[in-house]
């Protein structure tokens, strides 16, 4: 069968039309202008982390450093406690997507069952949570009636389901066909079975949509650190360190610090802002930048229903 | 029945789940909290029992205090990992796990006192008012002034009238104290109209006092060098640095930064600045700059970084800033200019210039008083008589001389007149590491101690920046060349002596909802308004400008102005006492 | 086969509905297995989303947070009167609901674009190095991001250089592009697109790979075109996700984001960029006026409210999936 459609793709190409010509080429040209577009960004914050920060503040920074230096790195992993935060952010990172996938889908498949009475309210009840808050300080005192604060389950129990996700995850299931959910109940399967074993597999593209969002959200999330952690070094996270780095580059702006250093009659730090957070995007960005490419798998066309049929 | 089986695993599945992270949460918390109190390492906990055994009739049990900084800008550290801290901990048996600020100030103060969940010391920066009205902190009156803490005593007692807010208490100790003379800075660390090194000694080192002198040697240089595409002037205007640009009128005139208001000497009379004649002649000069192409047109979309790339790309003649603010720039171009003496002329001098010859410049500031900017201790707090007494000890002088000097020998000699100074080796050696594991950066600011202006009993400055023989030593044969051009020994010699300002800074009186209201209000209207006014064609400034004043007096300027004048005669009143 | 799938489930749905009472817990018990899959998440969303909103009550308090609940002064509509009185008030609506509709049009129809464009790709190896390069934009900060345009736009910048080389503008007639309030919004469309575009696509590329591959199949042996394709069969395909998606971003129509027009905004393009959660940043939270941005809050929720409802019954009507 696959062998088949290569063959079949081939002859495609071979018989392709002026029109579909004219169009690989607009494609394609449309696509590497926005490759480089959106390329650029990347190439000029990895040339500035790159930089000697002082020649930095100069400006003119385009694609690759003028005067390179790896003390912007030194700066940001002299952090004694990085190590420890970035097994944190893993932990939370790795904890809640999971938790987040499999409860978000569990609770979207009970909403996709059409003879559902409770369907419509619960829907309704976790719709309406995205566009409500209760505001930071309620929010921060529940948590503190909770007894989460200070505590690894912050990071992971206010986070568990995410409206948006929830009903991406139902309006997926929904567009599956609905015989391969009827046939198994013919099976006998129970629902909770049915879910696990046809429902998660088939939603594979859509999980891994989930999950990258989440993942990346838990990765990227640092102000609940801030709000409820900030005096448990060991609950740190890596975005959290690293804003303590940027906060601590920030020092030599501000007036107190300035009087400070000039007292001292020392000299300068020889970090600025400007070039830890350019450091930071990498040092962040990178890691999951690079789990994309193996998410990619389960974005290829028809692999799925395809395979079920078979 | 397979179902079920289902179901309940996965129930089971949660339920553990929820144990162990709640589990493993509240156990680690604990441990922290065991760190917090009294042993923090089993061998500071035998050094205590030993102690404990010396000083039978008085035991000090080692204790660590939290203490939270609501200021973003050093790492977050125990007292006694320092060199200074471990010294201090050894002589008081006390230690501080001192955390600063990383998020936004509001909301970490907020819930802070929604919650009720203050550490035991606390410098609160701009949320002060928030955490005073939520009675946070405990009254320091019955300790000063009490000759139990003669230290505290020394240095609090003559301000201590001063101190206290509306509410009859005294909530910190504020940063802004003196003790002794008052130490001037000799370094170009001051608010003022700065230009390149290079027009100056271009134009043969000339005295510039007004404007129109100021934005003439400007106008020859740029006409002289017509292929390097200079800019004449330009102003910071990047998000709250705005103040940069809506403060020069106020320098011009006369006075010195008492933020919205200029306070008139004799009567006390504080005035809104903005909107008024002085205010017009700066806005029309800039307009006029602007018309001969003198003006940095990108100035009121630029950002900060640009604004520092711009002043470090050497194509910037001048602008009106306070010193801190282009410390980046002037540090970058400092560096460059000692790798290579023939870039010292792109580096920026300080100028004191006002709109008039008959006006007197008051760019130095004077004593500062600063009422809303402290230490406190909160109600939280495990053992405020304990976290007094080591107070006390810091405010000695020879803990003074500890954290802002070092050790003798290490970070600071004495020659045979007692004069303390620093060789250039130890200059050399305290970089922004050595400084942090020394401590010099902990106790830079952040804690009660001697002003930075105070003078030690023997006549040495208190801290090493004000000492002259400190400042000589960091001169380049071309800073000599300026200062012996312009017949001066240090920056400060340039400008004239602050007059006395017992209110000084003005902005520092801690303000109500209404107060804040305005400025933010007068700040949006300025935002808006200014650019128009510097960049629209001169024949139509008088239009923008009646628009502009058509919008500030919108609001409610005549009462923000009665308030502060009430302060300041109430300040006035104290001080006479 | 091609016929859209959601038909079938709307009749389904239909053809169950509990008639008394009786039926509803004999109902509730029979599918006593989905109430267990779902009932414990609703308790949790009730207690971590729903118990917190007793703060709606600061809204008509003068609040201050040292004072217990019961102290606080209650002040009525205090603060939604200087909300809605103030005038920067419907300048600020204005362009925070423009801006909105801007990122909402263009987020919409550039990411469909790029989901369809790269699902014509048929180099594996260009396609997915495409879209791991166009979604890195994503993960910089608005700050970062902000730094970056900037320096773009500025009158030593790349664009100024760019129309420089083609004679379009003279040395010295450098264009003040952030300077120039009217093109804040252009500015702001084009920077949300180049730094979400990648991302958004994700969940349509998702979609598509769900597509039932005999679908093509059958089509390609009818003789249909690329373009026949797309428009029969991938968008089709895609739709449900489209609207269901799009109901729910209607509904944050008063959430344009905050920090490109922080960042990007400045005194000159202020009647434009200034939007609604930097008002309430600047008269609420930095004033210390907790009260001031619920009450906000509060407003975007009750027109949020409005919106998802309308926009839900809009698609009832018309026939195209609902959320609800």
């Amino acid at each position: 069968m696959a062998n088949g459609r290569r063959q079949k793709r081939k002859k495609r190409i071979g018989r392709m039309s002026v029109g579909d010509w004219a169009f690989e080429i607009v494609n394609h040209t449309l696509l590497i202008l926005l490759v480089i577009v959106t390329l650029y960004p990347m190439i000029n914050t990895l040339a500035v982390s790159l930089n000697d920060a002082t020649d930095s503040l100069k400006g003119g920074i385009y694609l690759w450093p003028r005067k390179f230096s790896l003390e912007n790195y030194k700066f940001v992993f002299q952090e004694s406690n990085i190590a420890n935060a970035a097994l944190i952010s893993v932990l939370r990172t790795v904890i809640g997507t999971v938790l987040t996938v499999f409860c978000s889908a569990m609770v979207a498949y009970t909403i996709s069952r059409p003879e559902y009475v409770l369907r419509r309210f619960v829907t309704v009840i976790f719709l309406l949570t995205m566009y409500f808050n209760g505001g930071l300080i309620p929010t921060y005192l529940l948590m503190r009636n909770l007894g989460l604060i200070g505590t690894f389950g912050i990071y992971i129990w206010p986070n568990i389901i995410g409206a948006f996700n929830l009903i991406v995850i139902r309006t997926f299931i929904e567009n599956l066909p609905s015989s391969l959910i009827e046939s198994a109940k013919i099976d006998g399967a129970g629902e909770f079975r049915t879910f696990v074993n046809i429902v998660l597999p088939l939603c594979a593209p859509v999980l891994a949509t989930v999950a990258l969002f989440t993942g990346v959200w838990q990765w990227n999330s640092w102000f609940d650190v801030f709000l409820y952690n900030s005096s448990k070094e060991h609950l740190s996270t890596l975005q959290y360190e690293l804003q303590k780095v940027l906060a601590f580059s920030n020092a030599s702006m501000q007036r107190i610090d300035f009087q400070a250093a000039a007292a001292q009659g020392a000299s300068y730090q020889k970090v600025t802002p400007y070039a830890i957070r350019a450091t930071m995007m990498i040092v962040v960005s990178v890691p999951v930048i690079m789990v994309y490419p193996f998410l990619q798998k389960y974005f290829v066309k028809g692999m799925l229903i395809g395979g079920v049929k078979e | 029945m397979t179902r079920r089986r289902w179901l309940i695993s996965f129930m089971c599945l949660m339920v553990i789940l929820a144990l162990v992270l709640t589990a493993c949460g509240s156990k680690e918390s604990t441990e922290t909290e065991q760190t917090e109190t009294p042993s923090s390492s089993p061998s500071s906990g035998q050094e205590t029992e030993e102690k404990k055994e010396e000083e039978t009739e008085k035991p000090k049990e080692k204790v660590t205090f939290t203490m939270f900084v609501a200021v973003q800008g050093k790492k977050d550290m125990y007292m006694n990992e320092t060199k200074i801290g471990k010294i201090l901990e050894e002589q008081t048996g006390v230690n501080f796990k001192v955390e600063y600020l990383v998020g936004e100030l509001q909301t970490k103060i907020g819930t802070m006192i929604a919650s009720g969940d203050y550490p035991d010391v606390l410098v609160p920066d701009d949320g002060i008012e928030a955490v005073v009205q939520a009675g946070g902190f405990i009254d320091l009156s019955p300790y000063i002034g009490n000759e139990k803490y003669p230290n505290i005593n020394k240095v609090y007692g003559p301000i201590k009238e001063r101190m206290v807010w509306d509410d009859g208490t005294i909530p910190i100790f504020v940063f802004s104290t003196q003790v002794g003379e008052f130490q001037p800075d000799p370094g170009p660390n001051m608010t003022a109209f700065w230009i390149q090194r290079r027009v100056l000694e271009w134009a043969g080192f000339p005295r510039l006092k007004t404007v129109d002198e100021y934005f003439d040697v400007i106008e020859r240089f740029v006409k002289a060098h017509p292929d390097e595409k200079l800019i004449g002037f330009t102003t910071l205007t990047d998000d709250w640095r705005f103040f940069a640009t809506t403060n020069a009128p106020n320098h011009l005139a006369g006075y010195p930064n008492d933020g919205e208001v200029m306070v008139d000497l004799n009567t006390y009379e504080a005035r809104i600045y903005a909107g008024t004649e002085w205010d017009k002649r700066w806005w029309k000069k800039l307009n006029e700059i602007n018309a001969k192409g003198l003006f940095d047109r990108a100035a009121f979309t630029d950002n900060y970084d640009q604004y520092i790339a711009k002043l470090t790309s050497h194509k910037v003649l001048g602008m009106c800033d306070q010193a801190w603010q282009i410390g980046d720039a002037q540090a970058a171009l400092s560096d460059a200019a000692r790798a290579n003496p023939e870039e010292d002329g792109y580096r920026y001098f300080p100028l004191p210039i006002v709109f008039d010859e008959t006006i007197k410049d008051q760019y130095l500031e004077p004593v500062q008083f600063v009422k809303n900017r402290g230490w406190g201790i909160t109600v939280k707090c495990k053992d405020p008589e304990r976290v007094i007494e080591f107070v006390d000890h810091l405010l000695k002088e020879e803990t003074q001389i500890l954290v802002k000097w070092g050790i003798e020998g290490e970070t600071y000699l004495r020659d045979e007149n007692g004069r303390m100074y620093r060789t250039q080796e130890m200059i050399d050696m305290m970089d922004q590491k050595f400084n942090e594991e020394y401590g010099f950066t902990m106790f830079s600011w952040d804690w009660p101690h001697w002003g930075t202006a105070s003078t030690l009993s023997d006549g040495n400055a208190a801290v090493p920046g004000r000492q002259p023989e400190i400042f000589e030593l960091s001169l380049t044969e071309a800073d000599k060349k300026f200062f012996q051009a312009y017949g001066i020994k240090t920056y400060a010699d340039l400008f004239s002596p602050p007059d006395e300002r017992p209110w000084y800074p003005a902005w520092g009186i801690p303000r109500g909802p209404e107060q804040q209201l305005f400025e933010q209000q007068k700040a949006d209207v300025q935002r808006k308004y200014i650019p128009k006014l510097v960049l629209c064609e001169p024949e139509e400034f008088e239009k923008v400008w009646e628009e502009y004043v058509a919008e500030l007096n919108k609001l409610d300027i005549e009462g923000y102005e009665r308030w502060f004048t009430e302060e300041i005669k109430k300040i006035m009143e104290t001080v006479k006492k | 086969m091609d016929n859209n799938l959601a038909l079938t489930k709307t009749a389904t749905s239909t053809k169950q509905k509990p008639k008394g009472r009786k039926s509803f817990f004999k109902l509730l018990v029979q599918q006593r297995a989905l109430v267990l899959m779902s009932i414990p998440f609703v308790i949790w969303v009730i207690i971590f989303k729903y118990l917190p909103i007793w703060g709606w009550a600061i809204a008509f308090q003068d609040y201050k947070p040292a004072k217990s609940f019961w102290e606080q002064e209650w002040v009525g509509f205090e603060h939604f009167k200087f909300l809605f009185t103030n005038e920067r008030f419907l300048l600020v609506l204005r362009n925070t609901i423009v801006m909105s509709l801007i990122n909402l049009v263009l987020g919409f129809v550039t990411a469909i674009s790029l989901a369809l464009m790269l699902n014509e790709v048929r180099n594996m190896a260009f396609k997915r190095t495409v879209q791991t390069i166009s979604y890195m934009p994503y993960f910089l900060s608005w700050v970062v991001a902000a730094g970056i345009i900037q320096n773009i736009l500025a009158v030593d910048g790349v664009v100024n250089d760019l129309l420089k080389f083609l004679g379009l503008i003279e040395e010295g007639e450098e264009i003040l592009f952030l300077g120039i309030g009217e093109w804040f919004w252009g500015i702001y469309g084009a920077s949300i697109v180049w730094k979400n575009v990648g991302w958004n696509t994700i969940v349509y590329l998702a979609a598509i790979a769900v597509i039932d591959p005999g679908l093509y199949e059958a089509a390609e042996i009818d003789g249909a075109g690329r373009f026949r394709k797309m428009w029969h069969i991938t968008l089709p395909g895609i739709r449900n996700v489209i609207i269901v998606l799009l109901i729910m971003n209607i509904g944050y129509l008063l959430e344009s984001g905050f920090e490109p027009q922080y960042l990007l905004g400045n005194g000159m393009n202020i009647d434009y960029s200034e939007n609604l959660d930097i008002f309430v940043l600047n008269y609420g939270i930095r004033l210390y006026n907790y009260s001031l941005s619920v009450a906000a809050s509060i407003f975007k929720t009750v027109v949020s409210f409005i919106l998802i409802t309308a926009a839900n019954s809009i698609a009832k009507r018309i026939g195209e999936v609902r959320l609800y």
